[in-house]
């Protein structure tokens, strides 16, 4: 379970998320919706430790992330597509982060093989697509087999054999009963691959609930979103 | 099961390793040594008067100042590296203990900087001695310790280099930054106290590239330099220093 409590993070003078408290339960696929510079990254970099926050706190399994005894053990996180040295080969930086938290080297070879990389491992990741990219992010969150979730757009770059490939790991992940927490700008991929929603703008809560209840709000889930969002929005284009 | 110490020097070993610019720099140290050793000796070979065994070690080692860089430039990139990649978020996200994260880089690089630094000394003693082979000049001989222990020392210092780089890495967080930093603080202080001449000494023999030339890596300390080992202490002093603002600035910020 993740609980974010009353969180704000202020950088300078800029408040990036504002008193925001939700849950995220297990056995679901949970959406993380916002538009641009809504804090849904900042949020993700404090529950995982990244980031100190302000005021507030987050809790992953009732405990500070940094206070887990072995956090790939409980959390897995993609943040970036791209958070890989090139000059590294993927087995090099999946085997040094199983090392680090003492995994078993054959979680290497198992979560490549999940991910479809078997026979990219031994390849300096400089080389790689932005869809390779991803799913050796993901293969890195899979390494200690956690509980817990964390992707931060996890579709950017992904063709559409690999947006249906992730979305049925998900799906997959949430029945197992892990908690599953993805962030998305794509309203509609999130309507078939999420079953709740925290939606958030300029870093306050705006709904937490299921795309279920969001979609009957409005002629699409879509529109729901845009109505919900429409005071929230920084960026806009005219018609 | 936990993380720890053991794991996360594991850890940082594997990504050092895997890193093929990390060896291409080590290298590069060794390279710089021998061919100022090589350098050195065939430049005494012909050289009236007869040069002594001291001036070969003495000046022979002197590549240690070329070297220097290359081991200070890696220890940062050890750091700055995980920034400029991204890594630094699944590294710390890992190891979210940021003081044993940064302990565990520096003991990993700093082992084998120092490693490098003493091979790297030895192949420029051993490079200098080969350039005079078959001239009047007379061997040093490495089972005198006043010709082993600036070869030791030099080691050390080139190894602690690294280190005053891991934390510089750690404080900077960008490489081009650091690095220059570091080359800057190496060489300006050293020019402005040169400026001074004899006045300059009493700053100067603290100073990195001064205590290296003038007592680290020389068989007797220039007159007004503190003793090998004492400078070489200094030197594992300011190591200490920018290993525990580096590991305190990582603990504190943002990632």
């Amino acid at each position: 379970m993740i609980e974010v409590r009353e969180l704000t993070k202020r950088y300078g003078s800029t408040i990036a998320v504002d008193r925001l408290s939700f849950t995220v339960g297990p056995g679901a696929v949970t959406g993380f919706l916002g538009p641009n510079g809504s804090g849904k990254s900042t949020t993700m970099r404090v529950i995982l430790g990244l980031d100190a926050p302000s005021r507030g706190d987050a809790l992953v399994g009732g405990r500070r992330y940094r206070d887990l005894p072995c956090p790939l053990r409980e959390v897995g996180a993609v943040l970036e597509a791209r958070a890989f040295h090139p000059g590294r080969t993927a087995r090099a930086h999946l085997s040094a982060l199983a090392a680090g938290n003492a995994l078993p080297p054959s979680r290497v070879d198992d979560v490549l093989d999940q991910v479809g990389l078997t026979d990219a491992a031994g390849r300096r990741v400089g080389g790689f697509s932005l869809g390779m990219a991803q799913r050796l992010g993901i293969a890195a969150a899979l390494l200690g087999d956690p509980g817990v979730l964390i992707l931060d757009e996890p579709l950017n770059g992904l063709d559409p054999e690999g947006i249906r490939w992730l979305r049925e790991l998900l799906r997959e992940l949430a029945r197992q009963g892990r908690v599953v927490l993805v962030s998305s700008h794509l309203i509609n991929e999130m309507s078939v691959t999420a079953d709740r929603l925290i939606v958030i703008g300029q870093g306050r809560l705006l709904a937490e609930t299921t795309v279920a209840d969001l979609s009957r709000r409005s002629a699409t889930l879509e529109d729901a979103f845009l109505e919900l969002t429409a005071a929230a929005t920084d960026f806009r284009g005219s018609r | 099961m936990t993380y720890d110490f053991r794991s996360v020097a594991r850890m940082e070993w594997i990504k050092l390793r895997s890193l093929r610019s990390a060896w291409w720099l080590l290298v590069a140290s060794m390279l710089s040594m021998v061919a100022m050793g090589i350098g050195i000796g065939l430049g005494y070979r012909g050289h009236t008067p007869v040069a002594t065994a001291d001036q070969i070690v003495n000046n022979s080692l002197g590549g240690a100042i070329l070297a220097q860089l290359f081991v200070g430039a890696l220890g940062i990139l050890v750091v700055t590296g995980e920034y400029s990649s991204g890594t630094i978020r699944a590294t710390v996200a890992a190891v979210p203990r940021r003081s044993l994260l940064l302990a565990a880089k520096a003991c990993v690089y700093g082992g084998l900087a120092i490693g490098t630094g003493l091979a790297a000394s030895l192949a420029g003693y051993l490079a200098g001695q080969l350039a005079i082979a078959g001239s009047p000049v007379p061997h040093a001989s490495l089972g005198d310790t006043a010709n082993l222990v600036p070869l030791l020392l030099t080691g050390v210092y080139l190894g602690v280099i690294g280190l005053i780089g891991v934390g510089l890495g750690a404080l900077i967080r960008h490489s081009g930054g650091a690095i220059g930093a570091l080359f800057a603080g190496l060489f300006v202080p050293m020019i402005v106290a040169g400026l001074f001449g004899e006045a300059g000494i009493p700053v100067g023999r603290f100073l990195p590239v001064l205590m290296l030339l003038n007592s680290i890596s020389v068989t007797a300390p220039v007159p007004g330099m503190i003793p090998a080992w004492a400078a070489t202490a200094v030197m594992v002093g300011y190591a200490a220093v920018a290993l525990a603002i580096g590991g305190v600035t990582l603990s504190r910020r943002d990632v």
